[in-house]
């Protein structure tokens, strides 16, 4: 097999059969290797949520993923392939910068998503709670797992888990921050964080008019996983039940709110 | 070591011839093979198909009823191919045709008992441990030292009694000369009591088995695959050699 | 009771339920370690192998296993090369299917060598004029590069796939997972036609040897071209096989029809140069070896039959029904193609492994035969059941068809 191995010789079929041989588990070992070093940079640079988004993103159903132009109605049906970061996504600088530009409401929440929004507090704090539509699909029985105080979170990782008996889903954070309160549930859960770069930057949440437009598609995205029987109860007094799973034996806490708050 | 690709300047290069009309069948060739080669004694469920037999006497028949029914007894070992199918074939290079003796070695350290060499062989020339090797208790005093035993697990075959040629040799520079061919006869040649097998080396033109190769009875096994068997079948009968050119029982060659 | 470990939205039975499905495959594998643990300890003189039959179930199955398993690196190939991109719905249970194959392949053939911890003596002093060194070096590299593309499968599992490292390390290798494909292509390449280069190059053997292109011969092609064929077809089979006992519907009809398509093309191609490949041998090659092809099975013309078969029943006819658009729109019809091509498949490795040495190659030999000893289909059986407790772990706990969710909704 080496050249020092006793009955070796440097005939052509060795030298060219033992080349390709080498060469193919170098090739092997080499991707292998990359991979990993890859994984550890990741780690080592604190990107590690950065890719955990990434690979959670691409199981996503297309369903889940329009992208927020589509929504408004500003262009054809679009998939989104970037995360939902629209701070550096080249098609949502292109549609800024075109001739249809969004009114800003004066609604003073921004929207990610995941149905978390976040308000501005002061130059560098903000709070972060969860959206109505998303709270009635969570239901009133579910406890919040909030993160402690002067723990970070990450935009795009989690802000804080929802458990149901033994089943858990985590609600994704906007925005980048350590946490400096928390609360609820009596006005809603909610923290309090303060950012990590002066000055939020808040371009990949939803805001002003395209607010409503997402909300319908949502709504109606909820209601195709609904069976036929239950979707009379899901509304009351044109207001979505306190509580959507509890209404429907047959529709699982679980598959819903993963469905909503984009955990496949 | 690198095998030498050439035959070294005067080398021997060992062959056999065995005389059909002579041979009776009466079999002491391969007992004396067993011994000589310290093959091991059968265990229970061994049968003809799994026995370890270097040497195998074959009954051959002209498929002919009385009175034209004719048949001959043929002793078979590995044919020493100058172009060995098994030597190509086996991965470990555990086989390796000598140059310097014209045997096809086989490496039972080496082998792995994979057992592609013995699908190779047309001939049916190679045997496989299919057994852990045992001596009955007083039977190890049979053992011939001169020759190592196998493990379970790998396959052998004749080589031409190739540790004779050893003490032979050994003998002859002890004793400060030359060793004479006839002192170097496989244990089979010695054991034949009809004397129907000669062995030699065939680059003396002179040699029994020289001019047993130029013969016009004699025939090889099979010539046509192509792997230039080293032993010669002698017979006066042509039917024995129709039959031995074609693979299939029964049926003559065909032109082509 | 482990709903947590099987990923959101795929419906799968009730654990009791699960286990007694496992049940008596764990048996069975318990009872084939017995046989191979026998085998290894006593000898392989309890099987029912002989210095005549050198080769004998466990290489049939061996290559029959592998060249079915090939379903993984053609779609592996077919996708990521190729960029079919609707076989995405099945490149992870085909990559399941091959790691089960060629490991359950390997674990065989260490029982199989009479010494197989001298199994490293093929890499320290490798003779590379033999095809089995070829074989030995490529399925032991594919084997590694098949681990390396089912970890990450197993990686996204819904429990593991929550440790951070996991799911990076899976999502990274997922980026280079197409120089993984390439690499697997070669190697597959390479070992299928070996493994048919076995024969091919038996000079002393006229029913299997062939003429070559180069060092390789006919049967080397032959065996690629065979394996590229049934891959797609055994991917198939499985698909639908699952998709029957699990009442649960995985693929859309469009990926059936698209495997068997590709089969289909494949197949063409098979069945000709197989028929030129046997008329040459029957008129020249066996000829030129001094023996006519009539005379190998004159005794058992049955035998012959199977020859005929193999091309016909079991190569033109599926190809014929793949290639009609209107019975491919048909499921049953592209399972019973399916099912066709694999015995194919399995007549061909028979007629190789088990006939050939049947035949005689000296005047006085007879036809002989040949049947596995329990033992020997004790161990058989341990793959069998080996892979089937692997592919349905993979398949409760792993989401081996990402089509499922999608399509158990509607």
């Amino acid at each position: 097999m080496f050249p020092w191995v006793y009955g070796f010789e440097w005939t052509a079929g060795n030298v060219i059969f033992l080349g390709l041989f080498f060469t193919v588990v170098i090739v092997i070992l080499t991707t292998v290797t990359v991979a990993v070093v890859r994984s550890r940079r990741a780690f080592k640079e604190r990107r590690h949520h950065e890719v955990k988004w990434e690979s959670t993103f691409e199981d996503l159903g297309s369903e889940a993923r329009p992208c927020r132009h589509q929504l408004s109605g500003e262009t054809d049906q679009r998939m989104c392939r970037h995360g939902f970061e629209c701070k550096d996504c080249s098609f949502h600088k292109q549609m800024l910068d075109s001739a249809y530009k969004l009114v800003e409401a004066e609604s003073d929440r921004y929207y990610h998503r995941g149905h978390a929004w976040v308000r501005k507090e002061s130059y560098s704090t903000v709070i972060i709670g969860l959206d109505d539509f998303a709270t009635r699909i969570v239901g009133p029985k579910a406890r919040a797992k909030l993160p402690k105080i002067g723990r970070m979170i990450h935009e795009n990782g989690t802000a804080w888990r929802f458990l149901l008996g033994d089943e858990s889903v985590r609600v994704l954070a906007p925005v980048s921050g350590q946490v400096i309160e928390h609360g609820g549930p009596d006005r809603g859960w909610y923290l309090k964080v303060k950012l990590l770069d002066q000055g939020a930057d808040l371009r990949h949440l939803l805001t002003g008019n395209e607010v409503n437009p997402w909300m319908e598609y949502e709504m109606a995205r909820l209601i195709r996983m609904i069976p036929e029987s239950c979707q009379a109860g899901l509304t009351e007094d044109g207001q979505l039940v306190d509580d959507v799973t509890a209404k429907c034996p047959s529709l699982e806490w679980d598959l819903v709110c993963s469905e909503i708050l984009l955990e496949p | 070591m690198s095998r030498a690709k050439e035959k070294p300047e005067g080398a021997p290069r060992y062959a056999m011839t065995i005389d059909l009309d002579k041979c009776t069948g009466c079999g002491a060739c391969m007992v004396a093979c067993a011994v000589e080669n310290n093959v091991p004694p059968a265990q229970s469920g061994a049968n003809d198909r799994n026995g370890t037999t270097l040497m195998r006497v074959y009954a051959m028949s002209n498929k002919q009823v009385y009175p034209h029914a004719k048949q001959v007894f043929v002793p078979m070992t590995c044919q020493q191919c100058e172009d060995p199918p098994c030597e190509t074939v086996c991965p470990q290079n555990a086989v390796e045709y000598d140059w310097t003796t014209g045997i096809v070695a086989q490496i039972p350290v080496r082998c792995l008992g994979c057992r592609y060499c013995m699908v190779a062989c047309p001939y049916h020339a190679r045997a496989f441990n299919w057994w852990d090797p045992t001596w009955p208790e007083g039977m190890e005093a049979t053992l011939n030292p001169d020759i190592s035993t196998r493990s379970r697990g790998t396959a052998e075959k004749c080589n031409f009694c190739h540790h004779r040629r050893q003490l032979a040799r050994e003998r002859a520079v002890h004793e400060d000369r030359e060793m004479c061919e006839d002192e170097y006869q496989p244990a089979c040649v010695e054991a034949c009591p009809v004397g129907a097998i000669t062995f030699g080396n065939l680059e003396d033109p002179n040699s029994a088995v020289s001019k047993g190769f130029a013969k016009p009875e004699a025939f090889a096994f099979v010539e046509k695959l192509g792997t230039k068997p080293k032993i010669r079948y002698l017979s006066s009968q042509k039917w024995v050699h129709d039959m031995a050119r074609s693979g299939v029982p029964g049926k003559e060659a065909t032109n082509g | 009771m482990d709903k947590t470990a099987i990923s959101r939205g795929l419906q799968r039975a009730p654990l009791g339920q699960f286990l007694l499905w496992l049940g008596p495959w764990i048996a069975l594998l318990v009872f084939g370690v017995y046989c191979a643990y026998l085998c290894l300890r006593y000898g392989l003189h309890l099987t029912n192998m002989d210095n005549r039959f050198a080769f004998g179930a466990w290489i049939f199955l061996d290559l029959t296993v592998i060249a079915l398993g090939a379903g993984a690196f053609f779609t592996g190939f077919l996708l990521y090369i190729l960029k079919r991109k609707e076989l995405r719905a099945v490149i992870n249970s085909a990559v399941t299917i091959g790691f089960i194959c060629y490991s359950g392949a390997v674990v065989i053939l260490m029982v199989d060598v009479g010494q197989p911890l001298r199994a490293w003596f093929t890499f320290w002093h490798p003779n590379v004029h033999s095809m089995l060194t070829e074989v030995t070096f490529c399925i032991t590299c594919y084997l590694g590069v098949l681990a390396f593309e089912y970890i990450p499968i197993l990686l996204k599992n819904r429990k593991l796939r929550q440790i951070p490292s996991f799911l990076v390390f899976e999502f990274n290798m997922h980026k280079v997972m197409y120089v993984l494909a390439g690499a697997g292509t070669f190697l597959s390449f390479f070992h299928q036609g070996s493994l048919g280069g076995l024969y091919g190059v038996l000079n002393g053997r006229p029913f299997v040897y062939r003429e070559s292109f180069g060092i390789w011969p006919t049967t080397f092609f032959l065996f690629i071209v065979s394996a590229a064929a049934a891959g797609p077809s055994f991917i198939l089979l499985t698909t639908w096989i699952t998709s029957k006992v699990t009442k649960k519907r995985l693929v859309t009809q469009e990926v059936y029809e698209s495997l068997g398509k590709i089969s289909g093309y494949i197949l063409i191609g098979y069945v000709l140069f197989k028929t030129i490949d046997t008329l040459v041998w029957i008129s020249m090659t066996a000829p030129g070896m001094g023996v006519h092809p009539d005379s190998f099975f004159a005794s058992k013309p049955g035998y012959t039959a199977l020859h005929l078969l193999e091309v016909t029943i079991f190569g033109f006819l599926p190809m014929a029904i793949y290639m009609t658009k209107r019975l491919r729109s048909q499921i049953k019809w592209l399972v019973t193609a399916a099912v066709l091509t694999c015995l194919g498949i399995v007549v061909n490795r028979y007629i190789l492994t088990i006939q050939t040495l049947a035949l005689p190659t000296l005047p006085f030999d007879e036809l002989l035969s040949y049947m596995p000893s329990w033992q020997e289909t004790g161990a058989f059986l341990m793959v069998i059941a080996y892979g089937m407790i692997v592919y349905s772990l993979s398949f409760r706990y792993a989401n081996l068809f990402p089509l499922e969710r999608e399509l158990q909704r509607n």
